[in-house]
């Protein structure tokens, strides 16, 4: 509104500067050709001082006097032979309703057409003093604090989901690789370091990404994602069999309504049916219908499954936090995923139940509120 | 807000433009003073809109805005706080806005002084102003919105092109555009001369100081431009006949001619209608290079063809104004009065036979640039019109033009004395001989063509000093009186000697430097020496270190003389981590006029690294002959007094032919 305001007031602070001579417009007589004779006498005092000062002999200053006295004559019988013109105070309604009507019409149709009244200003520093959930910044804040500590292994553990959710998978692998090599090895970071490989060679299971599930797996067997990405990959090989085989293992160790059980399902049926070899001839064949190896294209998939496979990981731990509070990295983590998903109620409440398990005087606790500054949430339940 | 304010600004000025740019003509059509005046405030109030706009952009960029596009483009949170600023205008968007800026500053600049012009000269001058405001804040608003917003505003900027983060860039351009848009001013007064039909005896007196401002701006501009790219780009040249160096030397080629020939209309009355067309034609060439370095067309014609929206745009401005107003010269030349009269042999003539070269060196510089953009778009063939083109041609017609600087001001007005001229330049010539070949033997086994050029220079420098010698009678009367007398000589006589002595240094310095120069391209190992220039360079080893948004390696080298250290200099390379964009940093020393120039290239696979060095003789004297012709072009603008020159008498009964002054 206070926009509006000011644009009507520019506007009008214009036109009113412009009327003014139109308003007190003052009648008077001129003569088409009196400057030139002006300027023609300055030239003869011009050339009097020169001789004075000694800067042209007389002779020249003479010569040249005879020359500008004829051009003064030509002036003032030129300003005698026409009428003076008399300047008259005419109505110049005409002119006044151009100027009222013009500038607010051009303006407004052309701003309207090329200007964004309502996209506020964004300097930096007010963004970065105040993020709340501009992705955006804290991927750049991050990014700075990186540049100027490059081994801060945390750091490197936010930014590299973020990057992954963002498209940027090169990066994501990046700062999956520095933070395994920073902080040590997790099945979180693993998966994630597979899963932005994944995507990078555009949906298939590289030895690489292979090598960094198994490891992963080791630490945490019953890991569905690495799971699922393994059996995938043993599809991708034509492997029918164990893949199938491994596919099936998902569904055991899963609980039951796991979110992810449909997907897996899928896989099987189409493995059982089709068998392995018509699956992988196809990738990325049919968009939207997850029966084919297009699934594991994380790219590919369809937002709402990789959410949904996302949430039903959050949700597993949420579960997990519920049956053991006493774990830290497990609060961090999940305060994190929920901003990431952008469900900052959750977020907040997950801070809240944290805290309760690490008060907030304590060393964990007071990560925990670091955690939750940086993300831009309140301790007190709500988002800033 | 801010911005968008700044946007709305830009929005309300281009109407205030379109009122300026109809009322004003209207009121000198009706000898409506009202509607006249409207002009002057108009002016006043597009300046301060665009101003607005333009402080607007300048605070998104320096707050790193990255919800206005052209920051996100074109800045980055961690460069230093100046290219924040310069980079403003480092783009093509907030460089059209900087033109927009200086344009209307003019147009006030018109409005504030021109109490003492005609008041219909000075209303259809502004509006004849407004037309160009009005036809660049379209083209601005509709292809080239610096204020065009991002919804979801990125977290960091893709940095300022890293060529372009560099002190030079902060002043070129803005000394580019005043030289450029100076040229607007003088056109304005020239397309309203021929709609009035009549050149009133104040134009002239108008018209030269804004040739001088725009002229001396733009000779800065070149200068800076060409010697940042000497230490920026890293492979040492000066001047490459680039078509966008080109664009610029065009209309100072023109603009040269048009200060002279104004020089003769303000002091003789003569020359009058073609200096109406000069300065048309001055105008025309600086919108030209504007369109030529704007539209793409430069990179291919097929990238113009692709995406021909701004190129369009530009043509159509181009079309508009230089066709308009060349009609209109033609229908309306035969209105305008014809000047003086004058001999042949005069200081008239003189400047005439001037013009008709520098005006012929711009069609040819302009062909040379134009020619293969014309092949291209006809046949598709590819082909580049190098430096020998230039030097060939351009080199050949300034000879003569060269040749005949220090005899102009030593020709009387109307009706001059060629062969007296010739005589008092005597000592003149010698000197010069005397020089060049001290020179030559002092930088011992050049081309003969060196000498000569050398010779010329010097020549031009003695010759312009001639006329203040024999203007102060040094050496018929006494030193005290001889120093009165030169001091109280008109500024703006001091103002040609610093130009042409300028020049004269300016040449030097390039034949110099093309004659003498000498290149070593070598592979150094750490403690491995090399000689350039009599000079011994040692090379000390590499080091990695990082700057505020860019890692540097350095080479670090010691520089002696007959075995004793005398300095030291450190070469580098960047990597510009937000473009991953390589940038050479070359170490440059300074001996005298000369310049050591060390350049490093590819590191090798066994730990050594590729050096470039340059022996850069006299190198300096190229720009500081520039810095003369500036100081020429400021004494001579500082020079308020009315100027007549006071005409030769005729000698004999028998007069002289005259020639008309067209």
């Amino acid at each position: 509104m206070l926009f509006w305001i000011l644009v009507a007031t520019l506007t009008a602070a214009v036109a009113a500067v412009l009327l003014l001579p139109l308003l007190r417009a003052a009648a008077g007589t001129e003569a088409p050709q009196s400057h030139d004779v002006e300027v023609y006498r300055d030239q003869l005092e011009e050339l009097k001082r020169d001789e004075k000062g000694g800067l042209i002999s007389g002779e020249d200053a003479d010569f040249a006097r005879a020359e500008v006295a004829r051009r003064l004559l030509a002036a003032t019988d030129a300003v005698k032979a026409t009428a003076p013109v008399q300047l008259q105070r005419r109505s110049n309604r005409l002119a006044q309703l151009a100027v009222i009507l013009i500038l607010p019409a051009v303006g407004l149709c052309l701003y309207l057409r090329t200007g964004n009244p309502d996209v506020p200003d964004a300097p930096l520093a007010a963004r970065l003093a105040n993020p709340g959930n501009d992705m955006n910044i804290l991927i750049a804040r991050a990014e700075q604090q990186l540049v100027a500590n490059p081994n801060d292994g945390a750091g490197w553990d936010v930014l590299a989901p973020i990057y992954y959710r963002a498209g940027r998978v090169e990066d994501a692998a990046a700062a999956f690789r520095n933070a395994l090599r920073i902080l040590g090895a997790t099945p979180a970071r693993l998966g994630g370091y597979a899963e932005s490989l994944i995507a990078l060679s555009g949906g298939l299971v590289t030895t690489e990404a292979q090598e960094a599930l198994q490891k992963s797996l080791a630490i945490e067997p019953n890991d569905p994602r690495a799971q699922f990405y393994l059996a995938l990959g043993l599809k991708q090989e034509g492997k029918a069999t164990e893949a199938l085989a491994a596919f099936e293992q998902i569904v055991k160790t899963s609980p039951a309504g796991a979110p992810w059980l449909p997907l897996v399902n899928e896989h099987i049926a189409g493995l059982k049916g089709n068998g392995a070899t018509a699956a992988v001839d196809q990738p990325g064949a049919k968009l939207g219908n997850p029966t084919g190896a297009d699934i594991a294209a994380a790219e590919d998939m369809s937002a709402g499954d990789r959410a949904a496979m996302i949430e039903g990981m959050v949700g597993s731990l949420a579960e997990k936090l519920k049956a053991d509070p006493k774990n830290f990295e497990g609060w961090m983590r999940i305060i994190r995923s929920y901003s990431v998903l952008g469900q900052k109620d959750k977020a907040a409440d997950a801070l809240k139940q944290g805290l309760a398990a690490f008060p907030a005087d304590g060393d964990e606790g007071k990560q925990l509120l670091a955690l939750a500054s940086e993300l831009g949430l309140k301790t007190d339940g709500g988002v800033k | 807000m801010i911005i968008e304010l700044g946007h709305y600004a830009l929005v309300l000025a281009l109407a205030v433009s379109l009122l300026q740019a109809v009322l004003p003509i209207v009121g000198a059509v009706r000898n409506d003073r009202a509607l006249m005046e409207i002009g002057t405030v108009a002016a006043k109030a597009s300046f301060l809109l665009v101003a607005m706009s333009f402080a607007a952009l300048t605070y998104a960029h320096v707050t790193s805005d990255f919800s206005v596009r052209n920051v996100w483009e074109n800045s980055h949170s961690q460069i230093p706080l100046i290219y924040k600023f310069s980079g403003v205008w480092g783009n093509h968007e907030g460089s059209m806005l900087l033109w927009m800026l200086i344009l209307t500053f003019f147009s006030a600049l018109v409005a504030v002084f021109g109490d003492n012009l005609p008041e219909s000269l000075k209303a259809n001058v502004l509006a004849v102003q407004a037309w160009i405001a009005a036809a660049f804040s379209l083209f601005i608003l509709l292809t080239s919105n610096p204020f065009n917003r991002l919804l979801d505003a990125p977290g960091e900027g893709q940095d300022l092109n890293p060529v372009l983060q560099d002190v030079g860039l902060a002043i070129h351009p803005p000394l580019l555009y005043l030289g450029y848009v100076g040229f607007s001013v003088c056109f304005s007064f020239a397309v309203a001369a021929l709609i009035e039909g009549r050149i009133d005896a104040a134009w002239a007196r108008w018209v030269r100081p804004w040739t001088l401002a725009a002229w001396t701006c733009l000779t800065a501009g070149i200068a800076m431009g060409s010697y940042w790219a000497y230490y920026e780009l890293g492979w040492g040249g000066w001047w490459f006949w680039d078509p966008v160096e080109n664009a610029s030397f065009i209309p100072w080629l023109a603009g040269t001619a048009l200060l002279h020939s104004a020089l003769v209309m303000e002091k003789r009355e003569a020359l009058k209608i073609w200096t109406v067309l000069l300065a048309i034609m001055t105008f025309s060439m600086s919108l030209l290079g504007t369109f030529l370095v704007r539209s793409g067309v430069l990179t291919s014609v097929h990238a113009f063809a692709t995406d021909p929206t701004r190129g369009v745009f530009i043509l159509m401005i181009l079309i508009l104004f230089i066709g308009g107003a060349l009609s209109l010269f033609a229908f309306r030349a035969a209105h305008l009065k014809a000047g003086g009269l004058f001999a042949p042999i005069s200081r008239e003539g003189a400047l005439v036979f001037n013009n008709l070269i520098l005006t012929t060196a711009a069609a040819t510089v302009l062909t040379g640039t134009l020619y293969p953009l014309a092949l291209e778009a006809v046949t598709g063939a590819k082909i580049s019109v190098g430096p020998p083109f230039f030097n060939m041609t351009f080199g050949l017609l300034m000879l003569p033009l060269l040749l005949a600087v220090p005899f102009g001001p030593l020709l009387a007005w109307k009706r001059g004395d060629l062969l007296g001229a010739g005589q008092r330049l005597f000592a003149a010539v010698a000197i010069g001989l005397v020089a060049g070949s001290a020179i030559y033997y002092a930088q011992n086994g050049g081309p003969i063509m060196a000498l000569f050029g050398i010779a010329l220079g010097a020549y031009m420098i003695a010759g312009s000093l001639t006329e203040l010698f024999l203007r102060s009678g040094l050496g018929k009367v006494t030193g005290a009186v001889a120093l009165r007398r030169l001091s109280g000589l008109p500024r703006s006589v001091f103002g040609t000697a610093l130009a042409h002595i300028g020049l004269g240094v300016t040449l030097i310095g390039i034949v110099a430097v093309t004659a003498f120069e000498t290149e070593h391209i070598v592979e150094m190992k750490p403690g491995m020496t090399t000689d350039a220039g009599g000079y011994t360079l040692r090379f000390d080893g590499l080091r990695n270190s990082n700057g505020p948004n860019y890692s540097e390696q350095s080479g670090h080298f010691v520089i002696s003389r007959a075995g004793v250290n005398i300095d030291e200099v450190w070469s580098s390379k960047r990597l510009y981590t937000a473009r991953q964009m390589p940038t050479t940093e070359a170490g440059i020393r300074t001996f005298g006029v000369s310049q050591l120039y060390v350049s490093l290239g590819d590191g090798m696979a066994d730990g050594g690294v590729v050096v470039r060095i340059w022996w850069k003789p006299m190198i300096l004297c190229i720009w500081g002959g520039v810095l003369f012709m500036m100081a020429g072009g400021a004494v001579s603008l500082s020079d308020r007094r009315l100027r007549i020159g006071a005409p030769a008498r005729a000698k004999k009964q028998t007069k002289p032919v005259l020639e008309p002054a067209q």
